[in-house]
């Protein structure tokens, strides 16, 4: 992160926005809910003003905030995110290492610095976290819980596939509360826990087991899903659960499925675990992961080309960490070559087994049109056929769509795979599916249903 | 436990506790319905863990007891049985036989142990509200809740109880409702607090026309008694925003609306706002308002009223939905539309107090 301007700095920021907002609205809008906010902080990724209090963030949240972007926009040439803080609250936040933060490991780790105690990675912070369509929910919900602990969704449930950020999250409310208040946070994965447990039983130290759990403030429980077929451990872990619970303490817990279709899993455990808030965290489209792999490069301080940056976007789409291991060698490709761009075909060489092993889960026509029409339940036949009743061109339209999504197939090639259809029938069948998405919450869950399903 | 009561007492009693339910619950318990029996009384109640009610219906106890039994089920059963009176009896299992003329209904409860206890309420807050006028300030202020869920403390009604004064507030970012009652409390009570929305439903469901309702505001609950009804709940814990800033100045024009016309007129519109933009415009000239909405590649809709405006000419537009909410809240002949210029937000005030802040859209 580039060193925050100092406040004098960012007064003539300030006032050269207010200046462009005043054009947009009216005067009494402008004294009511612009007058009394002051810039703060200013980096290269955020823009953090600070509001008198809450309703002076939900009202321009909800009614200014395209005006403000524009304005922002207008005023640096780029974009910022946008962010609010309290003017209660923001007293601690310019002088950070001066706030009572309780492990140091919150500063940036030296390179040679070991994990700290609590097992979480400092890095992990919510800053760091790229938020698109495909984890908006979580993000919201994990900052919600690091807010205000125990009090809004309890427990917290995220599951997600492999690499899309669920210990991230973990992390970040863990050292969000404990940069906060003097909460006792323990973060443990489900598998540490059982081997704990079964030391205990061993040496006969149970008591103190149960003291190291019970007494937590914040519980974030990783890979919950490892407790499947772990009897004693779930009972224990079901003990300790209700223990916080009924004490008003907060737990989270990430897995990378949801509750219900863990198995081997006790009910009881499950009802438990879908009793707050569940949210999933889906794979990042293609924007996000632009996003992600710019955020990476300059916080890794790897210079990459923006055409390679594109390029990884569109071949790397199952994972986050996998994006971030295909930048990491590019970046040490282009350092070691003396900072040249690296040519497409090169980078293909350079990251053949990756991409191999993406490609290996391409999908094709007829899996999508198997799987839609299984999911809609009508016959294979009627994806090729000519028949249109509503009950089966508006599946066969789903599956059309996905084509377009999910395979690099021509316009034309999928007409032909869908009984000889020309072009424009699939365009006019992926707006179709595209705006029904939009304005319909059915349509859009099915879709990305059947999308997660295939992608799997 | 064993007990008779009349089929129409009986449903009565069930419908009164059976929207608590949730549908979808994960803990069976929560899908029953709590019966005790005992002084000439059988208490029904029901619990979601958040929101609580709890009733009374008279009955001949022949011998008091308590279980638990399926929610849905006992009210479908009993809205089936003929007129009559019905016969329950629970045995040691928890087994229900239920007789009512020549029917025999057998459905599985569970032990009342296992049921969650409402809170207890000590060191409340207490006050005493007319039942119509609760009903009526909820009526005018809960269309304007938020459901997003990440602002959780707008999920629910502000009760504000200041100098003499219930002030109920509810908002989403877009517009707000507000209300205030005349109510009498000392000084020492004065609160602040934030009611569900699921709470709120209940409570305009259980208010009826005559009589008071007792409220009780403890720490991080509440609770209503209505006749014989209790309901409680837990409260939404977090300061509401700060609403009285979201008010706007002194008014340049008022306009005075038959409100059920300007209503029916705005929805006629509204049939041709798309989706996308969602707005109708309102066109304010010498004495009359025209209102309009267009959707490019569909069509688009006008309708003029005449009203008494003697401003100057210029047009505001507002999202339809937002516009025809507090008008189809109120029960007023005529209502009153504040606004100061296109950008500001428009108010909507009747006679008593009551006020509907309102965000323009912006006219491109």
């Amino acid at each position: 992160m580039d060193k925050p301007l100092k406040n004098a700095d960012l007064k003539p920021i300030w006032a050269a926005i207010t200046k462009a907002l005043k054009a947009d609205v009216s005067g009494d809008t402008y004294n009511r809910w612009f007058k009394d906010i002051a810039l703060v902080e200013l980096d290269a990724t955020q823009l953090t003003l600070r509001v008198p209090n809450n309703i002076y963030q939900l009202w321009i949240e909800t009614n200014y905030i395209s005006l403000l972007r524009a304005a922002v926009l207008l005023v640096l040439q780029d974009m910022r995110e946008i962010r609010f803080v309290l003017a209660d609250a923001a007293e601690h936040v310019p002088d950070e290492p001066a706030a009572p933060l309780p492990p140091k490991s919150l500063e940036v780790v030296p390179e040679t610095a070991e994990p700290p105690a609590n097992g979480m990675n400092p890095r992990n912070t919510f800053d760091a976290f790229v938020v698109g369509t495909n984890n908006q929910f979580a993000q919201a919900a994990c900052k919600a819980v690091a807010d205000s602990p125990a009090k809004t969704y309890n427990p917290l449930f995220i599951y997600g596939g492999v690499g899309l950020g669920k210990t991230h999250l973990l992390h970040a409310i863990g050292y969000a509360i404990a940069a906060k208040k003097k909460s006792k946070v323990v973060y443990i994965t489900s598998e540490t826990f059982t081997n704990e447990f079964i030391d205990a039983i061993q040496n006969n130290s149970l008591v103190k087991f149960r003291k190291r759990y019970r007494q937590a403030d914040v519980l974030l429980i990783d890979d919950i899903q490892f407790l499947a077929d772990k009897g004693r451990t779930q009972e224990e872990f079901f003990h300790t659960f209700n223990t916080l619970f009924d004490g008003h303490k907060q737990i989270v817990l990430s897995s990378d499925r949801p509750p219900a279709e863990i198995a081997n899993l006790e009910t009881r455990l499950v009802s438990r675990f879908e009793w707050g808030l569940t949210a999933e965290l889906q794979a990042p489209d293609i924007e996000t992961r632009t996003a992600i792999l710019r955020k990476k490069a300059q916080g890794m301080g790897i210079k990459v080309s923006p055409e390679t940056i594109v390029f990884l976007a569109e071949r790397i789409r199952s994972n986050v960490r996998r994006l971030e291991g295909a930048l990491m060698r590019v970046g040490s490709y282009v350092s070691l070559n003396e900072g040249r761009a690296p040519t497409p075909e090169r980078i293909e060489h350079l990251l053949r087994d990756i991409l191999h092993e993406e490609a290996r889960r391409a999908i094709t026509i007829d899996q999508i049109q198997r799987r839609v029409a299984e999911h809609f339940d009508v016959r294979l036949a009627d994806m090729t056929s000519k028949r249109r009743p509503a009950n089966i061109a508006f599946p066969r339209q789903i599956a059309m769509y996905l084509a377009r999504e999910l395979t690099k197939t021509s316009l034309s090639e999928i007409g032909d795979a869908f009984g000889g259809r020309d072009h424009g029938t699939v365009l006019h069948a992926h707006r179709l599916v595209k705006d029904r998405m939009q304005k319909d919450d059915k349509t859009r869950s099915v879709v990305s249903f059947l999308d997660n399903q295939l992608t799997r | 436990m064993k007990f008779s009561v009349s089929k129409e007492k009986f449903l009565a009693g069930l419908q009164t506790v059976q929207n608590v339910v949730s549908t979808r619950t994960t803990l069976p318990i929560l899908s029953n319905v709590l019966l005790r029996a005992e002084d000439g009384k059988v208490r029904l109640t029901t619990t979601d863990l958040d929101v609580g009610v709890s009733g009374g219906i008279d009955a001949q106890i022949e011998k008091p007891g308590a279980t638990t039994l399926p929610a849905r089920r006992l009210a479908n059963i009993v809205r089936e049985l003929p007129a009559a009176e019905v016969e329950i009896e629970i045995d040691s299992k928890n087994v229900a036989s239920i007789r009512c003329g020549q029917s025999f209904f057998k459905i599985l409860g569970l032990p009342e142990e296992e049921f969650p206890p409402l809170p207890k309420f000590e060191d409340a807050k207490t006050f005493t509200l007319n039942q119509q006028a609760l009903r009526d300030a909820l009526k005018k202020t809960s269309y304007a809740i938020s459901t997003d869920e990440t602002r959780y403390v707008l999920n629910g009604i502000l009760f504000s109880f200041k100098e003499n004064k219930l002030t109920m507030v509810a908002t989403d970012g877009r517009r707000l409702a507000l209300v205030d009652l005349e109510v009498e409390f000392p000084r020492s009570q004065e609160v602040e607090i934030i009611v569900p929305t699921k709470c709120v439903t209940e409570l305009g469901r259980l208010l009826g026309d005559e009589g008071d309702v007792k409220m009780s505001v403890g720490e991080n609950q509440v609770a209503f008694e209505i006749g014989g009804t209790l309901l409680v709940s837990k409260l939404i814990e977090g300061n509401y925003p700060n609403y009285r800033q979201v008010i706007p100045g002194e008014a340049k024009e008022r306009i005075t609306l038959e409100r059920e016309m300007f209503l029916n007129a705005v929805h006629r519109v509204s049939l041709l706002s798309s989706e996308k933009s969602n707005s109708v415009k309102l066109v304010f000239s010498k004495n009359n308002i025209e209102i309009a909405a267009n959707t490019p590649d569909v069509g688009e809709a006008r309708e003029s009223l005449a009203v008494a405006y003697k401003g100057r000419d210029f047009s505001i537009a507002f999202n339809p939905e937002f516009l025809q909410a507090p008008l189809r809240a109120l029960p007023n002949d005529e209502v009153f539309l504040d606004l100061i210029d296109e950008m500001s937000p428009g108010v909507i005030k009747i006679q008593s107090p009551f006020l509907y802040v309102l965000m323009p859209m912006r006219i491109s």
